[in-house]
């Protein structure tokens, strides 16, 4: 499988970002390519005006060991049919990364549910309320430090059923040694 | 057995509440292979139409308040069908920190289904028994909501903020 859309894609993100992004080609039809922090908006200004025109999703990855968080933006290409990811990583002591919505509209809801999930702040977003979490009052809990088990445990309190599990038991046992179920 | 007993096992109105996969349950059970029609339950539109709440699966807490709004706009006597391992006791969502894990601290539940899912043949039995309940005057959940309400509203003031909701909603 040639990859001749891929290595012009390469080429001209080359020339045009040499200093400030690196690209590499996954494989057929998907590209990488990674940049500092303060470079993303222009980046994707210039990826959007050379034909990714479509903001698939942006995740966000928590290297916790490293104390870093990964922001990701999946872009799509409808003229050269490929995606490019852009990469960039973001301290985890102050998350902070400025918002993309001067580029692609679409970015405020992406950033909402990563402010809620892991907390990090997008300055310029003017609608970072809670989506999915109302009411929430516990960390951010999508972050790898969050214990969800603990976290559960002590808001919705589970009762304790052993007496009724065991008087389910006797039941069960009392049906299979012949008595009739109550 | 009164009339109105009569009646009202006979004539149950169902509003279901179609939260995580059991919804997928109710089409077979509404339509011609298992026809709960001819128990007289039929599917309803609004909460203020309907005598029987039924609650499809797992609970986050953002559809635990429309279910708690829902069942408070019901007219009394109303009835309450849990479906399924997650409104017991979490299901497989059991340390999850969003969903709920007993149904029953919120809302008064009159009968639980057991089962992931449960088959229409257990809703089918889940509706006789509560027809039945009906009959002998044992289905009174709705009563010890009203006699209960502190309790209930301290277990929902733990999982959202129950002095705001009704402005947000």
């Amino acid at each position: 499988m040639s990859l001749d859309v891929e290595e012009s894609i390469k080429q001209d993100i080359d020339l045009r970002l040499k200093d400030i992004a690196k690209c590499e080609i996954q494989r057929e039809r998907r590209l990488k390519l990674y940049t500092g922090k303060d470079r993303v908006i222009p980046v994707l200004g210039f990826l959007k005006s050379y034909g990714f025109i479509h903001l698939a999703a942006i995740s966000c990855v928590d290297w916790l060991d490293d104390g870093e968080f990964e922001i990701v933006y999946n872009l799509w290409s409808y003229r050269d049919k490929a995606g490019i990811l852009v990469k960039t990583r973001i301290s985890r002591e102050n998350p902070e990364i400025d918002t993309a919505i001067p580029i692609y509209e679409i970015a405020e809801t992406y950033e909402r549910e990563i402010h809620e999930m892991f907390g990090v702040n997008f300055p310029g977003n003017p609608n970072l309320t809670s989506l999915f979490l109302e009411d929430w009052n516990g960390p951010p809990p999508m972050r790898k430090d969050f214990d969800t088990r603990k976290y559960a445990a002590e808001k919705y309190g589970m009762r304790d059923l052993t007496e009724q599990l065991k008087i389910g038991m006797d039941k069960i046992k009392g049906v299979r040694d012949g008595d009739e179920i109550l | 057995m009164g009339l109105f007993k009569f009646s009202r096992s006979r004539s149950l109105w169902m509003m279901h509440f179609c939260t995580g996969c059991g919804a997928i349950e109710m089409p077979p059970t509404m339509t011609s292979r298992y026809d709960m029609e001819r128990f007289g339950i039929i599917p309803m539109a609004t909460p203020r139409q309907s005598d029987l709440l039924l609650v499809t699966g797992y609970l986050t807490v953002k559809t635990l308040k429309r279910v708690v709004r829902s069942y408070e706009q019901m007219a009394e006597p109303k009835y309450v069908i849990a479906f399924g391992s997650c409104t017991m006791r979490g299901g497989m969502y059991w340390d999850s920190y969003n969903t709920v894990k007993e149904l029953d601290l919120y809302i008064p539940v009159d009968i639980y289904i057991n089962g992931c899912m449960p088959r229409p043949e257990a809703i089918i039995d889940a509706f006789i028994k509560l027809r039945d309940m009906i009959d002998k005057g044992e289905a009174n959940a709705w009563k010890n909501y009203r006699d209960n309400l502190d309790w209930y509203k301290q277990n929902q003031a733990k999982v959202f903020d129950i002095n705001k909701w009704s402005a947000k909603i």
